[in-house]
């Protein structure tokens, strides 16, 4: 892939946007609640597209086609079931005490909500996450534009790292989160041709059906079996391992997407950001999924005179990671590639801004503030905030490196992912709804569930497949490892919700007075009922869940 | 006083539809008979447009 002069300016362009905005930023950010939380004057509609696109990293594009060209359009359940209605209840039942509270952090609220150990605990492992996500996401990039371009490994992680830095430094969360509702822009202008040409090309979605498996056009109908679809998954672990605990897990208690809806105007907009972000969400597999089913589509049954697209691995399987890449590859001319490589460094950027972001936050309040330097002033946690930053980007590198060495580190990190994120939302569950759960149960429950997790992977395996850590026994062996971790996430939020429970009732509660605004049965709710129906929480939702059971029905 | 940012989105929707739309009007590069980057961008500079003027009626306000 050679760039054009065109395609050059236009990367260089974005690059001068994405640090203007930092440096018009710079003079608004004179305290702490303007670096971390945005001031909290974010309109609904904003805050809701820095919400989605805190989540669209450049693996996320990248993998969800590689997905859409292995599994096909089954893959759509990580948005129509793994994403949308999550958003939902988030928006809907949690978003009230989240905003309500006005805690600065998800940890901060689990202080107020339990106690300092719980706290700890989750802000301790959240950091240490984020920043390595970060590095991975970077590396993840710099090797892509080095296998597409030629370009320098070292000198794309060292530029992107800088921008990135460079924006965030300046204008904290209002710039990330500006920047972030750019790059949404660049990622539907620059990836939605690519679905016009593609399905062109393989004539329409008919044309593509019939290109490819069956099972790659219809989204429920091979679920009745593991063995049915490509995935190795029935609906059962779809639905309450994807759909209910990883997701919820992820959507309900990241701080990485919840501190976007916390930097919202008002309850209201905060409680529509989740809602806003469904719109699109929903809508992200015909831009992300769809091309890579194209790119099968083109590789088992070319247009005469034209190449298989996938290339094949030395296993004999196809290459998947590349379906994007080379759909662009092969229907972007020039200036249009630069566009649509844009849009890619555009995922990239803001998925790593997501992360430091929520990182020097929870660092800064959570860790520096409670444990280190307390009853400093205001301009030192903003200072920190800044080094935090900076310290965050320069772990993120040395984890990108760190990458190169290891090439099974990211599956290792979604697997820890699946261990902490698990259990957190039992955590949640009881704690927002139930006034008898303690903060001892809180904390054990989630040691509890998160060890639960660990054995749940050391006694399972994958028929065929390496393990990422020794194994002490193999008691049973999923069909593949996408199964092993929605099993596993089961495993570890049923073990945090009983033991939660369990030690809960052994234990003290906190007086009612205490879990005012914390607690369902303890805070006022705001019905919204004097509102148009597009600023009603519940109204948004029924119709965002309605439109989603739609698509599931239209591509059952 | 905050920044509107569909000032950057306009600006940068504008900005990069019309070097495209000029890419395309200058080169016609055809991808399966259509002038992709010419249609492309043109459509981005309306989208762009709408935008700088949905913040500057909102600014007059």
């Amino acid at each position: 892939m050679h760039l054009a002069a065109v395609d050059v300016v236009l990367l260089a362009l974005y690059g001068v946007f994405v640090l203007g905005i930092g440096v018009l930023l710079r003079r608004q950010v004179v305290n702490s609640a303007e670096f971390f939380m945005a001031g909290r004057h974010m309109p609904a509609w904003v805050a809701g597209l820095a919400f989605l696109s805190a989540n669209l990293g450049a693996q996320e594009m990248i993998g969800m086609a590689a997905s859409g060209a292995k599994y096909g359009i089954i893959t759509s359940h990580f948005y129509w079931v793994g994403a949308i209605p999550a958003m939902a209840f988030v928006g809907v039942f949690m978003m009230p005490f989240y905003y309500g509270s006005r805690a600065r952090s998800v940890p901060e609220y689990l202080k107020l909500r339990f106690d300092e150990k719980t706290r700890a605990f989750n802000a301790l492992t959240f950091a240490v996450m984020t920043v390595f996500s970060s590095g991975i996401s970077m590396y993840a990039m710099g090797a892509l534009l080095a296998l597409l371009l030629g370009w320098n490994l070292h000198a794309s992680i060292a530029v992107s790292a800088v921008v990135v830095l460079l924006y965030i430094t300046l204008g904290g969360l209002t710039s990330a989160i500006y920047n972030e509702v750019l790059q949404f822009f660049l990622i539907v202008f620059g990836f939605a041709p690519v679905v016009y040409l593609g399905l062109r090309d393989a004539g329409g979605w008919h044309g593509l059906a019939a290109r490819v498996p069956d099972t790659f056009v219809h989204s429920w109908t091979s679920l009745a079996s593991a063995d049915a679809n490509p995935m190795g998954i029935e609906w059962f672990g779809m639905v309450m391992g994807l759909g209910f605990v990883m997701s919820f897990g992820y959507w309900c208690t990241d701080f990485l997407v919840v501190q976007r809806a916390m930097a919202a105007d008002s309850m209201n907009a905060a409680r529509r950001t989740p809602l806003i972000a469904a719109v699109p969400k929903m809508l992200f597999p015909f831009l992300v999924i769809v091309p890579g089913i194209v790119a099968l589509g083109l590789t088992l049954h070319p247009n005469a005179g034209a190449a298989p697209l996938l290339p094949k691995l030395a296993d004999g399987s196809y290459d998947y990671n590349m379906a994007l890449p080379l759909m662009m590859s092969r229907y972007y001319p020039a200036g249009l590639l630069g566009l649509g490589l844009t849009a890619l460094l555009a995922s990239f950027m803001s998925g790593m801004a997501g992360n430091v972001t929520a990182f020097n936050t929870v660092w800064t309040f959570d860790i520096y503030q409670s444990y280190i330097r307390p009853r400093e002033s205001d301009a030192h946690y903003l200072w920190m905030g800044r080094m935090a930053t900076v310290v965050g980007v320069l772990v993120s590198i040395a984890t990108a490196y760190g990458a190169t060495r290891f090439n099974n580190i990211n599956d290792f990190l979604q697997l820890v992912f699946s261990f902490v994120n698990g259990p957190l939302f039992a955590t949640f569950l009881l704690g927002m709804f139930s006034r008898r759960t303690t903060g001892d149960g809180a904390f054990w429950g989630l040691v509890a569930g998160t060890a639960a997790a660990a054995l749940h992977y050391d006694a399972t395996g994958v028929t065929g497949g390496a393990s990422l850590l020794p194994k002490l026994a193999i008691l049973h062996s999923y069909r593949s490892e996408m199964a092993q971790n929605f099993w596993g996430a089961i495993v570890a939020w049923t073990t945090c919700f009983l033991v939660t429970i369990a030690v809960s009732l052994a234990t003290r509660p906190k007086a009612d007075d205490e879990l005012r605004g914390l607690v369902y049965g303890l805070t006022r709710h705001d019905l919204d009922d004097d509102r148009v129906w597009y600023q009603r929480p519940a109204v948004l939702a029924v119709g965002v869940l309605a439109c989603t059971l739609a698509l599931n029905v239209l591509f059952w | 006083m905050h920044l509107d940012i569909r000032y950057p989105i306009g600006l940068l929707l504008t900005t990069f539809g019309a070097i495209l739309a000029a890419e395309g009007a200058v080169v016609r590069a055809e991808v399966l008979g259509v002038n992709v980057d010419l249609y492309w961008g043109a459509f981005m500079i309306a989208c762009g447009a709408t935008t700088l003027g949905l913040a500057w009626r909102a600014s007059r306000r």
